[in-house]
Protein backbone atom coordinates (compact mmCIF):
# COMPACT_ATOMS: atom_id res chain seq x y z
CA UNK A 1 0.00 0.00 0.00
CA UNK A 2 1.13 3.42 -0.78
CA UNK A 3 -0.41 5.51 1.43
CA UNK A 4 -3.10 8.11 0.90
CA UNK A 5 -1.58 11.55 0.02
CA UNK A 6 -3.35 14.82 -1.02
CA UNK A 7 -2.41 15.31 -4.89
CA UNK A 8 -4.07 18.50 -6.33
CA UNK A 9 -8.40 17.88 -6.24
CA UNK A 10 -7.74 14.77 -5.06
CA UNK A 11 -7.06 12.11 -2.24
CA UNK A 12 -4.53 9.33 -3.80
CA UNK A 13 -3.53 5.64 -2.52
CA UNK A 14 -2.58 2.81 -4.13
CA UNK A 15 -3.10 -0.94 -3.24
CA UNK A 16 -1.47 -3.88 -4.27
CA UNK A 17 -4.01 -6.65 -5.48
CA UNK A 18 -4.80 -8.82 -2.10
CA UNK A 19 -5.46 -4.98 -0.27
CA UNK A 20 -7.93 -4.80 -2.83
CA UNK A 21 -9.52 -8.21 -2.26
CA UNK A 22 -9.49 -7.91 1.53
CA UNK A 23 -11.39 -4.35 1.15
CA UNK A 24 -13.67 -5.84 -1.03
CA UNK A 25 -14.55 -9.13 1.22
CA UNK A 26 -15.15 -6.63 4.32
CA UNK A 27 -17.42 -4.57 2.40
CA UNK A 28 -19.85 -7.06 0.90
CA UNK A 29 -19.47 -8.91 4.78
CA UNK A 30 -20.09 -5.55 6.15
CA UNK A 31 -22.84 -4.84 3.56
CA UNK A 32 -24.69 -8.44 4.95
CA UNK A 33 -24.12 -7.73 8.15
CA UNK A 34 -25.89 -4.26 7.88
CA UNK A 35 -28.50 -5.27 6.01
CA UNK A 36 -29.83 -8.52 7.62
CA UNK A 37 -33.07 -8.45 9.51
CA UNK A 38 -32.34 -6.45 12.70
CA UNK A 39 -34.63 -9.12 14.63
CA UNK A 40 -31.81 -11.63 13.37
CA UNK A 41 -28.92 -9.34 14.13
CA UNK A 42 -29.92 -7.96 17.31
CA UNK A 43 -27.47 -8.64 20.22
CA UNK A 44 -24.80 -9.19 17.90
CA UNK A 45 -21.68 -7.42 19.59
CA UNK A 46 -20.69 -5.80 15.82
CA UNK A 47 -24.30 -4.35 15.53
CA UNK A 48 -24.48 -2.71 18.64
CA UNK A 49 -21.34 -0.97 17.75
CA UNK A 50 -22.22 0.29 14.91
CA UNK A 51 -25.62 1.24 15.99
CA UNK A 52 -25.14 1.84 19.25
CA UNK A 53 -28.22 2.62 21.86
CA UNK A 54 -28.70 7.04 22.08
CA UNK A 55 -28.70 7.14 25.73
CA UNK A 56 -26.42 5.39 28.24
CA UNK A 57 -28.95 4.26 30.88
CA UNK A 58 -32.66 4.87 29.86
CA UNK A 59 -33.92 2.24 27.52
CA UNK A 60 -37.13 4.17 26.75
CA UNK A 61 -35.25 6.84 25.43
CA UNK A 62 -33.08 4.84 23.14
CA UNK A 63 -35.41 2.82 21.58
CA UNK A 64 -36.97 6.16 21.31
CA UNK A 65 -33.50 6.89 19.42
CA UNK A 66 -33.31 4.13 17.67
CA UNK A 67 -36.44 4.63 15.96
CA UNK A 68 -35.60 8.17 14.88
CA UNK A 69 -32.77 7.24 13.65
CA UNK A 70 -31.65 3.97 13.11
CA UNK A 71 -32.92 4.02 9.26
CA UNK A 72 -31.20 6.65 7.85
CA UNK A 73 -28.07 5.34 9.65
CA UNK A 74 -28.19 2.05 8.34
CA UNK A 75 -28.77 3.46 4.40
CA UNK A 76 -26.01 6.17 5.03
CA UNK A 77 -23.60 3.54 5.77
CA UNK A 78 -24.96 1.45 2.39
CA UNK A 79 -24.15 4.54 0.74
CA UNK A 80 -20.77 4.60 2.02
CA UNK A 81 -19.97 0.86 0.85
CA UNK A 82 -21.42 1.50 -2.12
CA UNK A 83 -18.88 4.60 -3.05
CA UNK A 84 -16.10 2.62 -1.35
CA UNK A 85 -16.68 -0.06 -3.84
CA UNK A 86 -17.16 2.50 -6.58
CA UNK A 87 -14.07 3.65 -5.89
CA UNK A 88 -12.03 0.78 -5.12
CA UNK A 89 -9.79 -1.03 -8.09
CA UNK A 90 -10.96 -4.66 -8.34
CA UNK A 91 -7.14 -6.44 -9.02
CA UNK A 92 -5.50 -3.09 -6.87
CA UNK A 93 -4.27 -0.17 -8.59
CA UNK A 94 -4.50 3.64 -7.61
CA UNK A 95 -8.04 4.76 -5.27
CA UNK A 96 -8.64 8.57 -6.10
CA UNK A 97 -11.59 10.15 -3.97
CA UNK A 98 -12.21 13.52 -3.86
CA UNK A 99 -13.46 15.26 -0.74
CA UNK A 100 -16.96 13.61 -0.38
CA UNK A 101 -15.61 10.22 -1.47
CA UNK A 102 -13.10 10.52 1.00
CA UNK A 103 -15.51 11.01 4.15
CA UNK A 104 -17.03 7.65 2.62
CA UNK A 105 -13.70 5.87 3.29
CA UNK A 106 -13.56 7.59 6.56
CA UNK A 107 -16.43 6.44 7.48
CA UNK A 108 -16.42 2.45 6.14
CA UNK A 109 -12.51 2.50 6.96
CA UNK A 110 -13.76 2.77 10.92
CA UNK A 111 -16.66 1.25 10.81
CA UNK A 112 -14.26 -1.87 9.44
CA UNK A 113 -12.04 -1.45 12.55
CA UNK A 114 -15.15 -1.47 15.25
CA UNK A 115 -15.76 -4.37 13.45
CA UNK A 116 -12.44 -6.22 13.52
CA UNK A 117 -12.16 -4.47 16.86
CA UNK A 118 -14.91 -5.73 18.46
CA UNK A 119 -14.67 -9.26 17.76
CA UNK A 120 -10.96 -9.67 18.29
CA UNK A 121 -11.51 -7.92 21.49
CA UNK A 122 -9.53 -4.93 20.67
CA UNK A 123 -8.55 -3.27 24.23
CA UNK A 124 -6.12 0.15 24.24
CA UNK A 125 -3.08 -2.51 25.26
CA UNK A 126 -3.64 -4.17 22.23
CA UNK A 127 -0.14 -4.47 19.63
CA UNK A 128 0.10 -5.66 16.71
CA UNK A 129 0.24 -9.31 16.07
CA UNK A 130 3.72 -11.25 16.72
CA UNK A 131 2.62 -14.16 14.02
CA UNK A 132 0.55 -12.73 11.51
CA UNK A 133 0.24 -15.78 9.36
CA UNK A 134 -1.57 -17.28 11.96
CA UNK A 135 -5.71 -16.89 12.11
CA UNK A 136 -6.44 -14.23 14.90
CA UNK A 137 -2.71 -12.87 13.99
CA UNK A 138 -3.79 -12.71 10.25
CA UNK A 139 -7.52 -10.97 11.23
CA UNK A 140 -5.39 -8.13 13.72
CA UNK A 141 -2.72 -7.55 11.26
CA UNK A 142 -5.52 -6.68 8.62
CA UNK A 143 -7.17 -4.25 11.51
CA UNK A 144 -3.52 -2.60 11.89
CA UNK A 145 -3.46 -2.68 8.28
CA UNK A 146 -7.27 -0.34 8.02
CA UNK A 147 -5.55 1.49 10.71
CA UNK A 148 -2.71 2.98 8.66
CA UNK A 149 -5.08 3.63 5.30
CA UNK A 150 -7.67 5.27 7.79
CA UNK A 151 -4.46 7.56 9.54
CA UNK A 152 -2.79 8.49 6.21
CA UNK A 153 -6.47 9.33 4.94
CA UNK A 154 -7.14 11.41 7.78
CA UNK A 155 -3.32 13.19 7.58
CA UNK A 156 -4.22 13.63 3.82
CA UNK A 157 -7.29 15.69 4.35
CA UNK A 158 -6.37 17.72 7.58
CA UNK A 159 -2.94 18.93 6.03
CA UNK A 160 -5.05 19.65 3.04
CA UNK A 161 -7.59 21.85 4.91
CA UNK A 162 -10.41 19.87 4.30
CA UNK A 163 -11.55 20.00 7.20
CA UNK A 164 -14.74 22.04 6.17
CA UNK A 165 -16.69 24.14 8.38
CA UNK B 1 -34.91 14.55 14.09
CA UNK B 2 -36.84 17.56 14.76
CA UNK B 3 -38.93 18.50 11.60
CA UNK B 4 -42.37 18.70 10.38
CA UNK B 5 -42.85 14.71 10.78
CA UNK B 6 -40.94 14.17 14.43
CA UNK B 7 -42.92 12.53 17.06
CA UNK B 8 -44.87 15.16 19.17
CA UNK B 9 -43.35 14.96 22.64
CA UNK B 10 -44.40 15.28 26.00
CA UNK B 11 -42.35 16.93 28.66
CA UNK B 12 -39.71 14.52 29.59
CA UNK B 13 -40.57 13.08 32.97
CA UNK B 14 -38.70 10.26 33.66
CA UNK B 15 -38.92 8.73 36.88
CA UNK B 16 -35.63 9.53 39.02
CA UNK B 17 -34.54 12.65 36.70
CA UNK B 18 -35.03 16.01 37.94
CA UNK B 19 -38.34 17.35 36.02
CA UNK B 20 -36.39 21.45 34.87
CA UNK B 21 -37.10 22.50 31.72
CA UNK B 22 -34.49 24.57 32.01
CA UNK B 23 -32.01 22.11 32.42
CA UNK B 24 -30.53 21.80 28.65
CA UNK B 25 -29.65 17.97 27.49
CA UNK B 26 -25.71 16.93 25.98
CA UNK B 27 -24.46 15.58 24.28
CA UNK B 28 -21.08 13.26 25.54
CA UNK B 29 -18.66 11.53 22.99
CA UNK B 30 -16.95 8.11 25.61
CA UNK B 31 -13.54 6.85 25.10
CA UNK B 32 -13.19 3.98 22.73
CA UNK B 33 -10.47 1.67 22.16
CA UNK B 34 -10.22 2.11 18.10
CA UNK B 35 -10.94 4.74 16.92
CA UNK B 36 -8.11 7.29 15.97
CA UNK B 37 -7.41 10.54 17.58
CA UNK B 38 -6.63 12.24 14.63
CA UNK B 39 -10.20 11.22 13.72
CA UNK B 40 -12.14 12.05 16.64
CA UNK B 41 -10.39 15.61 16.08
CA UNK B 42 -11.68 15.51 12.56
CA UNK B 43 -14.89 15.21 13.11
CA UNK B 44 -15.37 17.15 16.08
CA UNK B 45 -14.21 20.18 13.51
CA UNK B 46 -16.46 18.72 10.80
CA UNK B 47 -19.70 18.29 12.62
CA UNK B 48 -19.65 20.96 15.15
CA UNK B 49 -16.96 23.68 13.18
CA UNK B 50 -14.30 23.46 16.71
CA UNK B 51 -11.32 25.05 15.54
CA UNK B 52 -8.52 22.78 15.80
CA UNK B 53 -7.27 23.31 19.60
CA UNK B 54 -11.21 23.04 20.70
CA UNK B 55 -11.38 19.84 18.79
CA UNK B 56 -8.17 18.12 20.15
CA UNK B 57 -8.98 19.85 23.69
CA UNK B 58 -11.77 17.83 23.38
CA UNK B 59 -10.46 14.43 22.19
CA UNK B 60 -7.65 14.76 24.72
CA UNK B 61 -10.51 14.66 27.75
CA UNK B 62 -12.27 11.69 25.84
CA UNK B 63 -9.23 10.12 25.80
CA UNK B 64 -7.72 10.59 29.07
CA UNK B 65 -10.98 11.24 31.50
CA UNK B 66 -12.73 8.78 29.97
CA UNK B 67 -15.87 11.29 27.84
CA UNK B 68 -16.40 14.73 27.37
CA UNK B 69 -19.29 16.55 26.42
CA UNK B 70 -19.27 18.26 22.91
CA UNK B 71 -22.44 19.82 22.52
CA UNK B 72 -25.71 21.08 24.48
CA UNK B 73 -29.29 22.35 23.65
CA UNK B 74 -32.58 20.89 23.29
CA UNK B 75 -33.36 17.29 23.36
CA UNK B 76 -34.03 16.91 19.37
CA UNK B 77 -30.98 18.67 18.80
CA UNK B 78 -28.45 16.47 20.92
CA UNK B 79 -31.02 13.48 19.29
CA UNK B 80 -29.46 14.93 16.05
CA UNK B 81 -26.10 15.53 16.92
CA UNK B 82 -25.88 11.94 18.24
CA UNK B 83 -26.80 10.33 15.19
CA UNK B 84 -24.33 12.62 12.90
CA UNK B 85 -22.05 11.21 15.67
CA UNK B 86 -22.97 7.34 15.22
CA UNK B 87 -22.81 8.26 11.10
CA UNK B 88 -19.05 8.56 12.20
CA UNK B 89 -18.49 5.76 14.60
CA UNK B 90 -17.87 7.74 17.38
CA UNK B 91 -19.19 6.62 20.70
CA UNK B 92 -21.77 9.11 21.63
CA UNK B 93 -25.71 9.04 23.77
CA UNK B 94 -27.04 12.17 25.04
CA UNK B 95 -28.66 12.54 28.54
CA UNK B 96 -29.90 15.51 30.65
CA UNK B 97 -26.82 17.43 31.84
CA UNK B 98 -26.31 16.61 35.36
Amino acid sequence: MRPFRRRGDELVARLVDAEASIVGLLVDQLEQLLAADPDDSGGDPVVERLLPPGHASDPEIAADYRDLTEAALRSGKADDLAIVRATLPPDGGEVRLDDDQARAWLRTTNDLRLALGTRLGVTADTEPPEDPTEEEGSQLAVYYWLTAVQGSLVDALVAGGGGRR
Amino acid sequence: MAGPLAPERTPDTTPGEDFDLDRPWVTVVWDDPVNLMTYVTFVLQELFGYDEQTATELMLQVHHEGKAIVSSGPRERMEHDTSRLHAYGLWASYQRDS
